[in-house]
């Protein structure tokens, strides 16, 4: 039982276990991994994971079923590598194992594999945002459960209850753009934005015209469900389909953390294609999320004098963007702002993982909702739908003590 | 002895009726997450245990216990498997003992200036929960974020601060110990002055779960120093590093933690935080002081800027807010690391020396590196005369592969010359194993065999480890 060289393995895993071999076991991701905190058993930590993924890859474990389902239970939130003294990206090589096994097996679980196939068509994604507008009018949608159509908080609620009605409609004042100045923007309405929150995805586009015109071209999802469950052909279908669609444009904004992190990433997918290399690295230099552009463009937000925030820091934004500085900046700029207890924990949505896990990804919330209660905030801001379904259940759940709002509405 | 397949249906009813049905982990794949701990052993099919057995209580390990003893099944103890020489890891099948659900603290006691605790305590917890009272608990194994109470008694964990404080060891007052055949022995306890019967509580103490289960554990206590601070100052060669730390300690003056690391090391700390490392730098000591308040940080400030310069020193920098404060442990805590990055395996040792020898061991690991061929950059404790030398190699280039265990010998060969020992702080577990016998002689072996043989007669307990 001495060291032995590493072994090679079933080839479909290579891939991924080139990601985790820097994984020395140690542990300190053990207190970071906020499933670990929900289930605490080594499976469910990232050490547990990456030690699967090179059990795959060295034949010590079968592909099947149940491996696929424990690499599924992880949130791709990288607190394990951002706490992890080799950086390993236990994150991407979920991604990679996720599509060896999904390759084998097929896709898994039910669920994502009918989210990827609703999200994948753009009409189906219009047909379901006009459904739930339509429900929201008649107040039916309340009778869906609330992880599948949030209650969304209206800016017009926000401002009514916060500011009164005389500040309805104020406009912020118009700095020049600080980036770019005279750049084409357009507004990339992620499907979560565009089905969800419809009101908080106005906002934004109300403030965008405050800026500048910006243009709206039709386009398919980011490609980030489809990527975390194992359909990569899918992904980069979408991915390029978005290239296009934004050919013309100087600037890509959006409002949704977790569209523009994978759109910011889309090169190393093109790497190895001489066609889509270069068009992919040009599309990548032009996102922006919608806080790190306002911020650029010297937008300057409505003050109101009587609101108190908290904000939660999308996995996807903070560790995956580094953007902390800018959503702050705005929200100081608004209202008083009070930092929220462990403030870059995620909340448990992660995409479908909420509808996939609800027990594991409930657990997670109630802590947040507890850390959220105890800043004593109106409103806890977010700048990701998927974070924001998780947030305004907290919101429901709080029974009225705190509201959940995407930062386009409260700036 | 139980052999390598699955446990008998009515075995792991046994284990159920223990511990409730949902504690026993019998999945073949979650079972593998407790197949290794973090040492560099390589993962491997046979260290899979059968099952793994959650208890909750002093009396549910008890009847585990006394259930495997009556099926004569391996019973391997496991915290958070953060050992480093594969103390957790299951050799003989059976079943692993997980003692993660362990975790409450169950008496601060401050009159006594004593804490007990379960095994399942992490180690900042207990030192947080402490520190809220004002006081301290010194252990501080470069795991204690994560690692917990029960192993760091097994392994007899060390840390930073056992230059001036110890190590884990030096605060346990007592233990309540689950035998194998799942009597429970209570040891110690809070009288400081304990001279009654043998001292069964150091006996338990580093004995690597071969011995009992760690149930409970009384530690003492210390006030909680109310100021602290960090220097960092850069020698040109490692012997004038060390004799700083030994004049130092001479002239009364002890720093909380003495950390030192090589040229390799810097450049590769360097490295990692694309900075450069200054121009000669041949060594460099990170020293953590603390007293009362600012005037004895001062003082103590003052003399180590006398005696570092007396020994040559090129830099000398105090953190002089949080934030250096940061960055200076921030260098040491990414080392490890920043090492690691350097090659593709890292075989990183942990050996102990008299303090007087710690110059002498790194010429002597420099002279295996350059017969070798090698790269063994080396850091550690200089305060205690713990370090860790790190190999670094490619095990996947077999002539590497053997070169690079050739030096590891080298490096225990070294230590023990010098009248030092394997392990300061790690254990000797499966990866030390096999230089134990020589490291501590023929009676010594025959004296550890038959403690072993009165306490653990069928051999059950953590079976394959330290010899």
């Amino acid at each position: 039982m001495v060291t032995s060289a590493p072994k090679t393995g079933p080839a479909p895993f290579a891939a991924a276990k080139a990601k985790v071999l820097g994984c020395d076991r140690c542990g300190t991701c053990l207190p970071a991994c906020p499933l670990f905190q929900v289930q605490d058993v080594e499976r469910a930590s990232a050490r547990g994971k990456n030690a699967l993924v090179r059990g795959l890859a060295e034949g010590l474990i079968p592909p099947d079923r149940e491996a696929q389902e424990a690499l599924e239970f992880c949130l791709l939130c990288r607190a394990c590598t951002d706490a992890c003294p080799g950086k390993v990206p236990t994150d991407e090589a979920m991604v990679q194992v996720r599509q060896a096994l999904a390759d084998t097996l097929g896709s898994t679980p039910l669920r994502s594999r009918w989210i990827g196939r609703v999200l994948r068509r753009r009409r189906l994604v219009g047909l379901g945002a006009a459904t739930l507008a339509g429900l929201r009018v008649a107040e039916l949608h309340r009778l869906l459960p609330p992880q599948l159509v949030p209650r969304e908080t209206s800016r017009r609620a926000y401002l009514k209850k916060h500011a009164g009605p005389a500040l309805l409609g104020a406009s912020a004042p118009r700095p020049e753009p600080a980036v770019h100045p005279g750049a084409k923007v357009a507004y990339f309405q992620g499907c979560g934005m565009k089905m969800l929150f419809p009101d908080a995805s106005r906002s934004t586009q109300r403030i965008l015209a405050q800026l500048s015109p910006f243009q709206q071209p039709d386009h398919p999802c980011c490609g980030l469900p489809h990527l975390a469950h194992g359909q990569r052909e899918a992904f980069l279908d979408l991915a390029r389909e978005n290239i296009q669609a934004f050919e013309d444009a100087d600037l890509v904004v959006t409002d949704c953390a977790s569209c523009s992190g994978s759109l910011k990433h889309l090169t190393s997918w093109f790497a190895e294609d001489p066609i889509w290399r270069g068009p992919a690295e040009r599309f990548s230099a032009k996102v922006m999320d919608l806080t790190e552009y306002l911020v650029a463009a010297g937008y300057q937000p409505q003050r109101l004098p009587d609101a108190t925030f908290t904000y939660h820091d999308p996995c996807h934004l903070a560790r995956g963007q580094g953007i902390r500085q800018q959503p702050r900046q705005l929200l100081k700029q608004a209202g008083k702002l009070i930092e929220l207890a462990e403030k870059e924990r995620c909340c448990g949505g992660s995409g479908s993982f909420h509808l996939e896990h609800p027990e594991a990804a409930a657990a997670i919330l109630q802590r947040k909702q507890a850390n959220i209660e105890g800043t004593g905030a109106q409103v806890v801001v977010t700048a990701c739908p998927g974070c924001l379904i998780q947030l305004t259940r907290a919101a429901d759940q709080s029974e009225g003590a705190f509201q959940a709002m995407h930062i386009s509405q409260v700036i | 002895m139980t052999s390598l397949t699955t446990l008998e249906p009515l075995v792991l009813d046994g284990f159920r009726e223990a511990v409730g049905r949902e504690h026993v982990i019998e999945s073949p794949l979650e079972v593998f997450g407790y197949s290794y701990d973090a040492s560099f052993l390589a993962l491997d099919r046979s260290t899979v245990p059968q099952a793994v057995v959650r208890p909750r209580t002093t009396q549910e390990i008890s009847r585990v216990m006394a259930f495997a003893h009556q099926q004569r099944i391996p019973v391997t103890p496991r915290g958070a498997a953060s050992g480093r020489t594969g103390g957790s890891v299951p050799l003989e099948g059976g079943i692993v003992l997980a003692l993660d659900r362990m975790t409450s603290i169950l008496e601060l006691d401050t009159a006594n200036m004593m804490v007990s605790a379960e095994p399942g305590v992490r180690t900042a917890d207990l030192h947080d929960h402490c520190a809220r009272q004002g006081l301290f608990f010194p252990p501080d194994p470069g795991s204690w974020k994560f690692s917990t109470l029960g192993g760091n008694v097994a392994e007899n964990a060390g840390g930073m601060r056992a230059v001036k404080y110890g190590v884990t060891r030096d605060y346990v007052m007592g233990l309540e110990v689950v035998l194998a055949d799942g009597s429970i022995l209570e040891t110690g306890g809070k009288a400081v002055k304990n001279v009654t019967g043998y001292d069964l509580t150091s006996l338990f103490v580093g004995s690597e779960g071969t011995l009992g289960i760690v149930s409970k554990a009384l530690f003492r206590l210390r006030p909680l120093p109310k100021a602290r601070g960090v220097i960092r100052v850069i020698f040109r060669t490692m012997d004038e590093a060390c004799s700083a730390v030994q004049e130092m300690l001479l002239d009364g003056v002890t720093p909380s933690a003495a950390e030192i690391m090589d040229a390799t090391c810097l450049e590769a700390v360097a490295r990692a935080r694309n900075t450069r490392v200054e121009p000669g730098a041949g060594a460099c000591l990170i020293l953590e002081i603390d007293g009362d308040g600012a005037s004895s940080l001062e003082a103590q400030s003052l003399r180590i800027d006398t005696i570092t310069r007396q020994a040559g020193c090129i830099t000398f920098r105090s953190a002089a807010s949080k934030e250096e404060t940061e960055a200076i442990w921030a260098e040491r805590r990414g080392l490890s690391s920043a090492v690691a990055a350097m090659a593709p395996n890292r075989l990183g040792e942990d050996i102990s020396v008299p303090r007087s020898a710690f110059p002498e061991v790194v010429r002597r690991i420099n002279a295996i590196a350059s017969t070798t061929k090698l790269r063994i950059p080396v850091f550690g404790h200089a305060g205690d005369g713990n370090l860790h030398p790190s190999v670094l190699c490619d095990l996947g280039n077999p002539d590497e592969a053997a070169r690079a265990h050739q030096a590891v010998d080298g490096i225990f060969k070294a230590a023990l010359d010098l009248g030092g020992t394997l392990s300061g702080e790690h254990g000797i577990g499966i990866s030390k194993r096999p230089y134990f016998a020589d490291a501590v002689g023929p009676v010594s072996l025959a004296t550890h065999r038959a403690i072993k043989g009165a306490l653990d007669p069928l051999g059950l307990l953590n079976p394959g480890k330290i010899w």
